[in-house]
């Protein structure tokens, strides 16, 4: 299958999925309720989909186009207080994070759809250890020249967005130390990764082309890069994010994208080259490890910074197309986040250093959820 | 001088060998049972309780029921308080539906076994007690089934709570019932409107207060170690013998406890299953004695009516369940395998049934003889049926 045309979109529009944690309300384990869930959510409308995930006690949400912050946010709070309320009907709990704190994977099953399967098949345990929820946003781009562009420079932001949205510092039961040890799960699948660096779509089909050839992948969708252009819709997809605790907390994430994009397109401040990934996986694991306390070396000047002064920075520096797509609101809730080093991986914590019991903890997670 | 230091000849046992004695062969079925033919433990542990019991062998009989009676009492007020700790009042206000779902299913087994009974030439009364007793649903095979199952979803969570709420039913129908009984045997009106009102206020109180010690304990102990769950299993016990002094029904207090502390602190409340190890034995002998209660006479008067019976029993649920099904958010394989899960009859029913042998025993005998048959049947056969069903949900995690 060649590599279909890149869709025209309106330039810098937002789409937001999330992928969510069913529990249950007794111990808040994981439970396989998707296929209950999604029974009750298609009798109702809803502002944008709730479909399937690879494992039955996920569930994966995502908007129509958004055009800004205000209209991700309210089509986000609606779907979320659809979900609640149809899983108050199951019993069941709904959380954001980015992995549950305590499940064991092996308990997991694979939801009823030929795909999972034939995912399970291929992939073996790594399936059910990818019971990990992440948050994608898709950015619409002009052009899809302009789309690899944005996908390269935007590619040194990734460190702020795993940083912001880390909420996966326990796994299995333990403190793994990381603020997001979600990530090292996708590590391990052969086509995780960063794109390869082609500047043109014409490149880019080249390179599909030849990939295609060694039968490793069939299509877009094999490739589980942490920003990958997704022409059938014409956006590049930001994927590197954890579910954060709070559907807000993933508006403003997608307003930072946005804003990051708006500055991209229009001041084009950077020429991508290959080298800009030397620092390129440094960089992620500082972020994914510690947060807003790792280190992040500049990929140009080589210059060392901690990443939360790099993220403080470049929002200042976006401020002004923060204000030009009215998320200039969204920016200032994350610049105090960032001051006070508040993200979800240290929420978390707390509240374990709290309440003592992971079971406590996830619970918090759905209360927290609902508003 | 001899005899202080050397065995009699025969030696003589302490009464405790026989409980010995059970639990060996209990476990020692319920392995078998599992590994051998793939079946529930339960069913094996019931096995041995028919085969040891009066129904063949006759090495233990309704007087060694009589004496272990505590530990049936707490055997169910275990499980029956674990139960209540599942019991979220707040999902009936999220899906009415499914207490009017819980409502309908009871009623219809009450409506259905009544009209079977009176159908087969049975007296009002006897009816009527057999069709209260028939709405109950048994915790311990429900709760122990989840648990070999380690059955988690939909039709696990509903069975529990749709569990619970088929115990308080037919434990307060029955109270109303027996206190009936004093006004029209006794034709003491007084007694009758008082002695329900003593076992049901009594419960009530007593379930609060369960609740308040478990609460304040709860502060100086985490019930998910060792330690903490002796505390636990101590505090059910000595509740259990408190209730028992008070000649209040053991059953119903520790499921209104249970109830209380799941609506009143939501934090999640985990403790090793049945109480841990302990636990665990105890409910294995409930099983037995269940079993032992049996006699062929027993079979011989009642055997007929109660199979027909537990068919009209398992429809009855499975139609209620059925008819709400889709209303309360289930799919119809869901609602029918929930219904089907309902259908265990146990403990309960036969505590409710030798109650009243005790009181009446002329109108007891008639209506024990139905229903011990019934619980003698869906002993062994009911499990099997709720580990099928939860395999049919895909909500079961077998190792």
């Amino acid at each position: 299958m060649p590599l279909e045309a890149f869709a025209h979109s309106r330039a810098l529009t937002l789409g937001v999925e999330l992928e969510l944690q069913l529990v249950n309300t007794h111990d808040y384990d994981l439970v396989g309720s998707a296929e209950d869930l999604l029974r009750i959510l298609a009798k109702r409308k809803l502002p944008g989909d709730a479909k399937p995930e690879i494992t039955a006690s996920m569930i994966e949400i995502s908007t129509n186009i958004c055009e800004d912050y205000s209209d991700a946010c309210a089509q986000l709070i609606g779907l979320r207080d659809e979900l609640v309320d149809a899983a108050g009907r199951l019993n069941l709990g709904i959380c954001g994070g980015g992995t549950h704190a305590f499940q064991h994977w092996g308990e997991q099953q694979i939801f009823d759809r030929p795909r999972f399967h034939f995912l399970s098949e291929l992939y073996g345990y790594l399936a059910k250890q990818f019971t990990i929820f992440g948050q994608h946003v898709h950015v619409g781009c002009p052009a899809p020249d302009e789309a690899l562009y944005m996908l390269h420079c935007m590619s040194r932001y990734i460190p702020h967005f795993i940083a912001i949205s880390a909420s996966s510092p326990y796994v299995q039961g333990l403190d793994t130390g990381f603020d997001s040890a979600r990530l090292n799960s996708v590590f391990a699948f052969p086509l995780s990764g960063r794109a390869p660096f082609v500047e043109t779509w014409n490149d880019f089909g080249v390179f599909f082309d030849k990939m295609t050839a060694t039968g490793v992948v069939k299509g877009m969708k094999d490739f589980y890069w942490d920003i990958r252009p997704k022409p059938e819709f014409g956006t590049i997809e930001v994927r590197v994010m954890d579910t954060p605790l709070t559907v807000l907390q993933a508006a403003r994430l997608a307003a930072y994208i946005q804003a990051v994009a708006r500055f991209l397109i229009i001041e084009h401040p950077f020429n991508p080259s290959e080298d800009d990934y030397l620092v390129y996986a440094f960089n992620r694991f500082q972020a994914c490890r510690f947060g807003f306390a790792g280190t992040y070396v500049d990929p140009v000047t080589h210059e060392h910074r901690s990443i939360g002064e790099d993220i403080l920075s470049t929002l200042s520096r976006v401020e002004q197309h923060a204000i030009e797509l009215r998320a200039d609101k969204a920016c200032q809730e994350l610049y105090e986040d960032v001051r006070e080093a508040r993200n979800g991986a240290a929420l978390l914590r707390h509240e374990f250093h709290d309440a003592g019991s992971l079971h406590e903890v996830v619970r918090r997670q759905c209360l927290r959820w609902k508003n | 001088m001899y005899d202080l230091i050397l065995p009699s000849w025969p030696p003589v046992f302490d009464p405790s060998v026989r409980v010995g004695i059970a639990l060996l062969f209990a476990a020692l079925a319920g392995e078998i049972v599992a590994r051998l033919i793939r079946l529930p433990r339960i069913t094996g542990y019931s096995i041995a309780g028919l085969v040891l019991g009066p129904a063949v062998l006759g090495w233990f009989g309704a007087a060694d029921v009589k004496s272990y009676r505590l530990l049936i009492d707490l055997a169910l007020a275990l499980l029956l308080f674990e139960m209540g700790v599942r019991v979220d009042l707040k999902w009936f206000r999220a899906n009415p539906v499914l207490l009017a779902t819980s409502l309908l299913e009871a009623g219809l087994t009450f409506a259905c076994t009544y009209v079977v009974m009176r159908l087969t030439g049975a007296s009002t009364g006897v009816s009527a007690g057999v069709a209260v007793i028939a709405m109950s649903t048994s915790p311990a095979i429900v709760m122990r089934m989840a648990l070999e199952t380690r059955a988690e979803g939909q039709v696990t969570q509903r069975m529990f709570v749709l569990t619970a709420l088929n115990v308080v039913y037919a434990v307060v129908a029955w109270q109303l019932m027996v206190g009936g009984m004093h006004g029209v045997f006794r034709g003491d009106w007084f007694i009758a409107v008082l002695h329900p009102a003593y076992m049901l206020i009594g419960s009530l109180v007593g379930g609060v207060a369960l609740a308040l010690a478990f609460t304040l304990l709860r502060r100086a102990f985490n019930f998910n170690d060792e330690q903490g769950v002796a505390v636990l299993f101590g505090l059910l016990l000595s509740a259990t013998a408190l209730l028992i002094a008070l000649k209040l029904p053991a059953l119903l207090a520790p499921l209104i406890a249970g109830m209380v502390i799941k609506n009143t602190d939501p934090r999640p409340h985990l403790w090793p299953r049945h109480f841990g190890t302990a636990g665990g034995v105890v409910v294995i002998l409930l099983f037995v004695f269940t079993g032992l209660t049996i006699t062929p006479r027993e079979f011989a008067l009642g055997g007929t009516v109660a199979i027909l019976l537990i068919f009209v029993r398992s429809a009855a649920k499975t139609v209620g369940v059925l008819a709400l099904g889709h209303w309360s958010g289930l799919s119809v394989r869901q609602a029918v395998a929930l219904g089907i899960a309902l259908s265990p009859m146990s403990g309960v029913a036969l505590l409710l049934a030798s109650d009243v042998r005790t009181i009446y025993p002329e109108f007891g005998e008639r209506l024990a003889a139905i229903v011990l048959c019934m619980a003698a049947i869906l002993e062994l056969a009911s499990p099997i049926a709720v580990q099928w069903v939860l395999r049919f949900c895909r909500e079961t995690r077998e190792k």
